[in-house]
Formats: structure tokens, sequence, C-alpha cells
């Protein structure tokens, strides 16, 4: 175990634009994610949530501050490096799946092993797969699963590189009440039982409540905390964003 | 519908952009050869009249299926590209029948303009090449050229039926089926090949084969020295076209065959898997590739072997027959190359989102930039490898029926040459499309 945080953005901003026609969408957010730690990230639309989880990501530079995964900071880091870390340290779960429609669900998840050039663990592809209930369908194409399986098989390439942390972005948006239910206890047990780091951006309270803790974002900057949520508290605090800016 | 498909082709111009250019030319193409059979209708000897109409409707004839084929592959890529758009207009509440029509209007805005603006180039285009016969001495000097609406508006109509047709048939596709289906990505499962199109591909190849054969047992023997130039000339393109036809299959095979080449890599692994089991998308750059490559080594050794054995000494006559193979393959050449680089650009413009995932799932740029080209090399090593074969179906007859063996005395460094300038066009319209697909941003 090192002691870095999993994940560790320090004064991070982000400016989209220059000029007068520049929009801050994200204004200095400090925020530590420790590992086996399950955290939601929510927020009203245009609160910068999405910009956090593309920075976090190292898919786009901030525009100041750091962001450090597992101690190392890669906010200056060219695309390749950011691109390799990527795959080897990240895991990523999309509202709308990002599978590849030509590759099955075993090959896809294999996938981010294959592009950083290592020979795919087919026990540790298989047990992932079997992990997420899907062990009979490795050999299905995308288009021959369900909106919920190609989730769960997306969660399943997160996870096969044994990441510092998983971000999620939106990743029940997309999906029927109980199916998202299979989906959030996936990424709550990858919590429990594999000791992982789960980042959830979402606006769904639901959703949130399976988190540890929900971190609320309102024009682009941290407006309170609440730690183990219910989702009747998170969508109590969310209807009441505006208070709590104001008492900042 | 007509608005909104007005404002849909503003919308996506580049995409339609491809129809218009391959409309455009292939009009001016058939139309310039149609005029002379107009221009055989009108107070001309009976001579004249006949070369007039042989070299119209066969020479031009060659010309018009290749056309014709383009055409209807440019339209299948532009119309099956939209499918979730159709699918997206049909969830908010459009009938089926209100897709159709925007598809058609979209269609039919585009061809009808492009086929007149082809029909204008075909004008000059048959002046030139009327002018080209009559100073060749094929016809006599009094011919004067009569082209007209006749064959022109005829021509253009065709054109645009054709288009037509193809258009309805992928839009067939698009629209089958409950609207929420249609939304799904492009199915990754190639959608298997209609029995009447499987018959059509074999069809040709047999017509072409057989072609070959009557050019060995009995044109062979003709006293006319043209005539096994007839029956073997048009052997390869029609080989050439059916294979084409049949090019998802074809791709399919060729992708699992050359799946063990490219080893270990994450780009070859990537590639080998979207020809193989997405084969129906670039299907429609391997069609393309096939009928360059055979028509050009068909045409270009025809022409080759028949200078090298014509036992009478070069006339007018002959010149003017060379020089119109050497033109019509050159159309054909630069006609089909278009139709690959427009191809590939519409493949992959249409591919962005899935190529920016990949970026997410965390492929370099560099390794999307290798899985596209090396994608383009199973087409490229497909498309000829196929199209040599279908040459050969005019070659090989041809060579016997001038008694040079089946192997030709001359010209064999000419497959290859032609056979890499294929390759690297394919190889540059991937390279391209992918350029001008990755400056879009996607977010």
């Amino acid at each position: 175990m090192n002691h870095h945080p999993a994940l560790a953005v320090t004064g991070l901003a982000h400016t989209y634009g220059e000029g007068p026609g520049a929009v801050r969408a994200l204004g200095g957010v400090d925020l530590p994610f420790h590992a086996g730690t399950f955290t939601a990230v929510m927020g009203p639309s245009g609160s910068g949530k999405s910009t956090f989880l593309t920075c976090a990501a190292g898919l786009e530079r901030p525009t100041e501050g750091q962001v450090a995964i597992d101690g190392h900071d890669i906010s200056d880091w060219d695309e390749d490096r950011r691109t390799r870390l990527r795959r080897e340290r990240l895991g990523f779960v999309f509202q709308d799946f990002h599978l590849m429609p030509y590759l099955t669900a075993e090959q896809n998840v294999a996938l981010p092993l294959r592009l950083a050039g290592q020979r795919p663990d087919r026990a540790r592809v298989a047990s992932l797969l079997d992990r997420v209930g899907l062990g009979e369908r490795r050999g299905h194409l995308p288009d021959t699963l369900s909106g919920g399986q190609q989730q769960r098989v997306a969660i399943a390439r997160a996870l096969v590189t044994d990441p510092a942390v998983v971000l999620a972005d939106e990743p029940t948006g997309a999906l029927d009440s109980t199916t998202a239910r299979d989906v959030l206890q996936l990424l709550r047990g990858s919590v429990d039982d594999l000791h992982q780091t789960v980042v959830m951006v979402t606006h769904d309270p639901v959703a949130a409540a399976y988190a540890d803790t929900v971190v609320f974002l309102v024009d682009g900057r941290v407006a309170g905390r609440m730690e183990r949520p219910t989702a009747d508290a998170v969508a109590g605090q969310m209807a009441h964003l505006d208070d709590l800016v104001v008492a900042r | 519908m007509t608005g909104l498909a007005l404002r849909s082709l503003r919308h996506r111009s580049t995409a339609f952009a491809a129809t218009f250019v391959t409309v455009l030319l292939g009009t001016a193409l058939i139309g310039s050869f149609a005029t002379l059979i107009e221009t055989a209708s009108g107070p001309v000897s009976d001579a004249d009249a006949e070369s007039l109409t042989i070299m119209g409707a066969v020479v031009g004839g060659w010309g018009a299926l290749i056309v014709l084929f383009s055409v209807a592959s440019t339209m299948g890529i532009t119309v099956r590209q939209r499918a979730a758009e159709i699918g997206l207009l049909r969830t908010i509440g459009g009938t089926p029948r209100q897709a159709r029509r925007l598809i058609r209007s979209e269609a039919l805005l585009v061809t009808a303009v492009a086929a007149a603006a082809g029909a204008a180039l075909a004008w000059p285009g048959g002046r030139a090449l009327l002018a080209m016969l009559r100073s060749g001495g094929t016809i006599g000097q009094d011919v004067s050229y009569a082209g007209g609406f006749a064959s022109l508006g005829a021509t253009a109509a065709g054109v645009v039926l054709t288009a037509m047709v193809a258009t309805a048939i992928a839009g067939r596709r698009a629209l089958r089926g409950p609207a929420t289906l249609v939304l799904s990505e492009a199915r990754a499962q190639s959608g298997r090949m209609r029995w009447w199109r499987v018959g059509a591909g074999l069809l040709m190849i047999g017509y072409g084969v057989g072609l070959g054969v009557v050019t060995i047992t009995v044109t062979a023997d003709d006293p006319d020295p043209y005539a096994a130039m007839q029956t073997a000339g048009s052997a390869s393109i029609l080989v050439g076209l059916g294979l084409a036809t049949l090019a998802p299959v074809l791709l399919r095979w060729t992708g699992s065959l050359l799946r063990p080449a490219f080893g270990g890599g994450a780009p070859g692994y990537l590639a080998a898997y979207n020809t193989t089991r997405r084969a129906h998308l670039l299907a429609g750059v391997l069609a393309p590739v096939i009928v360059l490559t055979s028509a050009a080594v068909g045409v270009l050794m025809l022409v080759g072997i028949d200078g090298r054995t014509m036992t009478v000494a070069p006339n007018a006559e002959t010149e003017t027959i060379n020089l119109l193979n050497n033109v019509v393959t050159g159309m054909i050449t630069v006609f089909a190359a278009i139709t690959v680089v427009n191809a590939f650009g519409a493949v992959l413009s249409d591919r962005r989102l899935e190529l920016h995932r990949l970026h997410l799932v965390g492929a370099t740029p560099d390794q999307i930039r290798a899985s596209v080209l090396a994608e383009s090399a199973i087409v490229a090593v497909a498309g000829v490898v196929l199209g040599v074969v279908a040459s050969l179906a005019t070659v090989v007859p041809f060579a016997v029926a001038r008694d040079e063996g089946v192997v030709p005395d001359g010209q064999l460094w000419l497959p290859p040459l032609i056979v890499a300038g294929v390759v690297l066009l394919t190889l540059g319209a991937a390279r391209g499309g992918l350029a001008r697909a990755r400056a879009v941003p996607v977010r």
C-alpha cells in the first residue's frame, strides 16, 4: 500500500475559451480520493461535473492546478504519456457503454491490456466476466446484449488492469432502475471486495446513495459533502444547493 | 419534407459531396458516349452509323456498368451511414413513410443537380470524342455532331434512376423494424447478403468467364481480328464487377485469412476483427478497388497484346481503337480512384465516434492511425488480388487467341505497377480520410 490518495486534485481550475467569451467551468477544486473509497460527485448541469471528470482522467489539460494519480502529477504530461497512464492506471465506465461493436464481450474486456501491448490473461478476463454475471456470454457481440449487460461488460473492462481509480460518468444514465441497481451494486462490490477506488459523476440521488461520500459541486466549486448518504438526504440537499453556496 | 431535406443537405454537405462528384463524372462519362449513338441516328452512312453505334454501345457500355455500380455503392454508403439519424427521426414521431420521403428527397435533389451538370459536361465531351473518331478516320469527315436532349436526357435519367433504386434498397434496411431497434448502433454483424445479390454477382462472374471461353473457342478463329477483342475486352470488367458485388463475403474471408499475419499487435488485431465482423462497412471500399484493378490490368494488357500481335501495318483505325481503349481505361481509372477516396472518407467520417471511443479506452493516436491503415491494407490486398484474378478473364483468353500462349509475351511489368499504384491509392485514401475525420473534434 502506498500513502498517496489514489486520486487527488489540487487547485483544479479549467476555463473554456479566451477573452470575454471565456467560460470558467471549474474554479479551484481541492479533493483527495483515498484508495478503497466510493465517492459520488453531484451537481446540477453546468456545475462542472463533466469538466472535473475529463481533467481528472487526463483527457483534458486543466488551465490551473494539479491532478495526481497514485502520487504522480500528470497535469503537464504529453498526450501519449497521459494515454498510457489512462489505460494502465485508470478504468472508465461511460453512460453509453462505449464498447467496440466488432469485438466480443471477452475481447472488449481484454482490450485495454492489448492496447498496452500485454498478452491478455484469459483467466483474469474470465473471472471478471463471471464476477459481473456474464461468464456464459463471453463470446457475444455487444449488439446481442442488453444495455445492462453491456454496462456490466464495461465495468469488467474498467477493472481488468487493476486500476488505481475507476472513473464512472453517469454509469446508470442510460439504464432502467432495475438494471441500474445491478450496475451500482457491481461498483459497490468492486470497492468492498476488490479494494478498488471509484469516483462516480451522477445527478441521480439513488445512485449517489451507493457511495461512501457525496461531494456537491456548484458553479465549478465544491459546495458541500455528505458522508454515508441516503437517497432522501441527497435529494433534499440537491434541492437546496443554492443555500449551500450562500452558507459558504 | 423538401424543406427538411434541403436543411439536412446543407448540414452534411461533405457526405453528399461524394454522391455529387460520382454522379457528375458518371453522367459526363456515359453521356459523352451516348451522344455517339444519337449522332448515328442522324444523316450518316450505314458504315459510319454502325461504327458509331458499336463505339457508343460497346465501349460506352463498359463504362456505364462501372459508373452505375459506383453510383449505386456510393448511394448505399450515404444512406446506410444515417441509420441512427433515421432511427432518431422515427423515435420522435416520424413515420417510416416520412423518413423514406426525406431520404428520397435528399437523394433526388443531389443526383438531379449533379446529373444535369454532368450532362452539360457531356455535351463538349461527346463533341471531342466525335472529333477524335473523325480525325482517326474511323468515320467519314462529313459526320456532324448531333448529340442533344435525347441522348443526354436519357443518360441523366438513367443515372438518377439507378441512384434512386440504390437509395430505395439501402433505405429499406434502415426503415425496417421498430424505431427503437433502428437506433441501436450500426449492427456489428454484416447484414447477410440477399439471395439476389449473390445471384447477380455469380451471374456476372459466370458471364465474364463465359466471354473468355468464347474468345478462345469461337472468336479467336474469326477473320475479323477485333472479334476476339470485343469478347475478351469486357470479360475482366464483368468478373471484377461480379466479385465486387460479393465484396462483403470476400472481405470477411480475407480478414480471417490475414488475421495471423498481423501478429499480436493491438492495431492489427483491431483491424482484422473490424474487417471480418463489419465487412459490410468496408466492402463499400473494397468493391471499387477490385473494379479499378481488374479494369486497368485487363484493358491495358489487352491493348498491349493487340499492339504486339497485329499483323497488318498499324493504320488509322487500329490507332483510333487503341487510343479509345486507353482513353476509356484512363477515365474508368480516374473514376474508380475517386470512388475509393470517397468511400474511405465516408466510412471514416462515420466512424469518428468509434475512433474517439478507442482513444478514451486508452489507444494512442498512433495506435488508432495504425489500426485504420492496417484495415486499409487488408482492403488493398484483397482488392488487388481479386482484381488481378478478375483481369485474367481478359488477359489469358486474348493472349491465347492471339497465339501468345497463356502468359502474354510482354508488358509483364504492368500488373505489378498497377497493383503498387492501387495499394498506394488505398492507403493514401485511408490516411486522408482519417485526417479529415480527426479534424472535426468529438465531445
